[in-house]
Parts: C-alpha cells; structure tokens; sequence
C-alpha cells in the first residue's frame, strides 16, 4: 500500500499546542494525576449559535478538526474519519445521571444527541458542508489507529478523493478518574507530572485527554511528512513487540539504525515498561528515544499527541528537552518511530518521515 | 403572572444555556423561534422538557405545543391554565 502525506495537523491538548507559537512552552505539570487540555477560543471556529450546546470534547473535536483543515489550505476535505475510546464522557455521565435522577422520564434531548460517538463528525461534516465518506471508529487503544488505516486504504483507491480529515478524540472527567483508580489504572502516590517517567517504579500512570488532527493526502505537494504505515498489535509480549518492529521496518524497507527518533508512550507503569525496554533494546546510538505521557496523560488515542508531536518535529527539526528520555547523536529528523502501548493491552507502530 | 413570565425567563437562559443573556432581553411576546430568539427545534425539545420537569405539564400535540412554545406569554398562559397542583 502507498504511504498518505501529512499536510497539517491541529491539536488541544494538556500543553501548549493549539497556537503554533508556544510549541510545548511553558510546560503544564499537575500533581492531582489529571491533565486536562489547555482550552483555545472555540468561538475562533464554532458557530455561535451551536456552541451553546456543545460539551467540551465536541468543542475540542470540532476546532482541532476545522483549525487542520485551516492550515491546509482546505475548506471541505473529501472524507472525514476520526477515532475515539470513550467518546463524549461528559454528555453520556449526564444522560445517564438524568435517567435515574428522572426516573427515564422528561430526558434532555441534548445530552443524548451529543452523547453518540459520530457528533464531532457531524458538526466538521456540518461545517465544512462535507457530505462525502464518514466514519468513526470506536475500538479503545486502536481508535486512531483504524482511522489512520481506514484513511489509507481510501486515499489508495482509484478513486477523486485526495484529502481526509483524519483525528482522535477522548476526555477526561473526574467521575471517569474515580471509576479508574478502583481498578488501579492511576499511581497511588501521584507525581508531578512532568516527572512522571522518573516514578516507573511503581504501578499505575497519569490520566489525561486530548484531540489531534491531520489533513492525510495521497499527493506529496505541500506535505510536512509521510506517514509510511500503521502496525496494531494485540496483547504483545515484549519479544512479539520487538518482532512485530522488526517486521514493520522491513515492510517499509527502513532498517532500524535508520531511525533518527523513536518517540514512546511510556507511561511510568512498571507493568508496561518491559515492553518498552525490550523494544528499545536494539535501537543504535545516534537515536534519539523521546516519550510524551508526562504531557498528554494516559488515554485511548494519546497516540494521536505522539503522531502531532511527529509533524511539529519535522518542521522545526529540534527536540525540545522535556520530551528526550535517551538522546542519541543525531541531528537531523529524518525518520520517526513511533511505538505506543494502551492499557488495555493494545500496541501500535507508525512509521514516518519527511 | 410577572413572577412566572421572569422565572420561566430564568429557566430558559440556564436549560438552553444562552451566555449572555439576561431575562431583560427576552420581551414577552417576542417570538422565541425563528426570527425572534433564534432558537430551533431542539431548543423546542429542551423547552418541553423544562416545562414537563418544573411544572408537570406534558404536552402530548404537536400543534398544541406550536402555539404553547412561541413565546414566553403563551408559555405562562398555558403554565397557569394546566400546572398541576
């Protein structure tokens, strides 16, 4: 299958990456184990009429989604596919608080429509009057990563479609936070975030939310990179990660010692940092090994912060020091690796380069 | 009557959360779809709900509902004539 060009990509995020000019700056660190994005003008990008009724993620979804088309140049992209774990946490903890508070009777309307996992594309659909392909998929710690694949295959058709809009969704909400710490997703002693990876000694992470947006093209003019390829793996071990690595790179005839950056989703779990370390294991000196969870917070599509912070790196060619957690000799940015693992035992490989 | 119409106002605004505004700017008799407050046919939805879960009163006929939901004169008229003890 032929690679998809990257033209731009949006993001809200925890940090600083809405507004092109504060990449990452200053560092947002919390010590309560939540990172909620940094929240942009949404009235810069929704309707004023609609917005009153919109919850936070669709908020979020929506401006991320139009702010990529914006910066591609673009008015209505020729399919829209997004990915998303949880989908609208807030408008569904809503509904459903209703339902036994009201006895399921005299329900608000609004809450149940935003609740539906396809809202953010709805209203991008909506505003970018796009009436072609549109699709969500909902499949934990892959939702991205079908989106991407999904995206792929369509732009690899004979067919006029040359852009999509392509993103990722999810939400924190306390009640979500509460529900997980039962089960022991999050560290009992909780960090400071921006230190989260020096805490990998102990079970558990840090929670957080985000959406990441990208225009993906079969057409290289006005590209920022190439995505080569998406790789799901479920419940590896760390030997099947390391193969399926290996595998992956050969597909895409890049050997290992070719790549300049990996960027991983260590997440200071102790359950889940085997996987890594034996990933990594191999890797040649002059890469440079990055993580993002102490910015982005665990989440189903935090892949999509990792995959954003890719196409920031390739333009600005420099990796800023709180994302290094093993810097190699390289100088250039080249070729990007990005490996991810969800707690539910999902893991994704994406390959890039400019 | 002026203390249901401001206080009907009051819940308008917060269940249709419309920011910025105040029960002032809602005149009485202004239409409050279409050309007047601009609302739609979700709005109009919220607006049954509100009136079903403050005051108890179901309104069951589309063409009923038209002519109860087109201002907030009507809304109070209707609210005395049916709210249930």
């Amino acid at each position: 299958m032929k690679p998809v060009y990257i033209l731009s990509s949006s993001a809200i995020s925890p940090q600083h990456s809405f507004e092109p000019e504060n990449f990452l700056h200053p560092v947002k660190s919390t010590d309560d184990g939540k990172l909620f994005v940094v929240d942009p003008d949404y009235r810069q990008f929704i309707n004023p009429v609609a917005i009153r009724r919109m919850s936070r993620l669709i908020k979020m979804g929506i401006a991320a989604g139009m702010n990529a088309l914006k910066l591609a140049g673009l008015e209505k992209p020729d399919a829209i596919i997004t990915g998303t774990g949880l989908g609208s946490m807030t408008d569904m903890e809503h509904f459903l608080k209703d339902m036994i508070n009201m006895n399921e009777e005299a329900l608000n309307p609004t809450f149940f429509i935003q609740s539906t996992y396809n809202s953010v594309n709805g209203w991008i659909a909506v505003q970018s009057k796009c009436t072609s392909y549109n699709q969500t998929y909902v499949n934990r710690g892959f939702s991205l990563e079908l989106s991407l694949l999904d995206a792929q295959l369509l732009l690899n058709e004979a067919t006029e479609r040359e852009v999509a809009l392509v993103g990722c969704f999810d939400e924190l909400t306390d009640e979500y936070f509460i529900v997980k710490n039962k089960i022991g997703y999050w560290k009992k002693q909780l960090p400071q975030s921006r230190h989260l990876l020096k805490e990998s000694n102990t079970v558990g992470t840090i929670a957080g939310e985000g959406t990441s947006f990208f225009t993906l093209s079969n057409k290289a003019e006005n590209s920022v990179c190439i995505l080569h390829g998406v790789k799901m793996i479920q419940s590896p071990t760390s030997a099947e990660i390391s193969a399926n690595i290996s595998t992956f790179l050969q597909q895409h005839h890049v050997a290992l010692q070719d790549i300049d950056l990996i960027i991983t989703g260590m997440n200071g779990d102790t359950n889940f940092q085997p996987l890594y370390q034996a990933a990594l294991e191999h890797t040649q000196p002059h890469t440079t090994i990055a993580a993002f969870k102490h910015l982005s917070g665990e989440y189903p599509t935090a892949s999509g912060f990792a995959l954003w912070l890719s196409a920031q790196l390739f333009s600005t060619q420099t990796i800023p020091e709180e994302i290094i957690y093993k810097r190699g000799a390289t100088t250039d940015i080249r070729k990007i690796l990005i490996i991810n693992h969800y707690i539910l035992n999902t893991a994704s490989l994406m390959l890039l380069s400019n | 009557m002026e203390d249901l119409k401001l206080k009907l106002k009051q819940q308008i605004i917060e269940s249709l959360n419309l920011q910025g505004m105040e029960p002032k700017d809602i005149d009485d008799n202004a239409a409050l779809f279409g050309e007047g407050l601009g609302l739609d046919s979700i709005d109009s939805l919220e607006l049954m709900v509100l009136l079903e879960r403050n005051y108890g009163i179901k309104i069951e006929d589309a063409r009923e509902g038209r002519k109860v939901l087109s201002s907030v004169q009507s809304m109070a008229e209707y609210i005395q004539l049916h709210q249930k003890a």
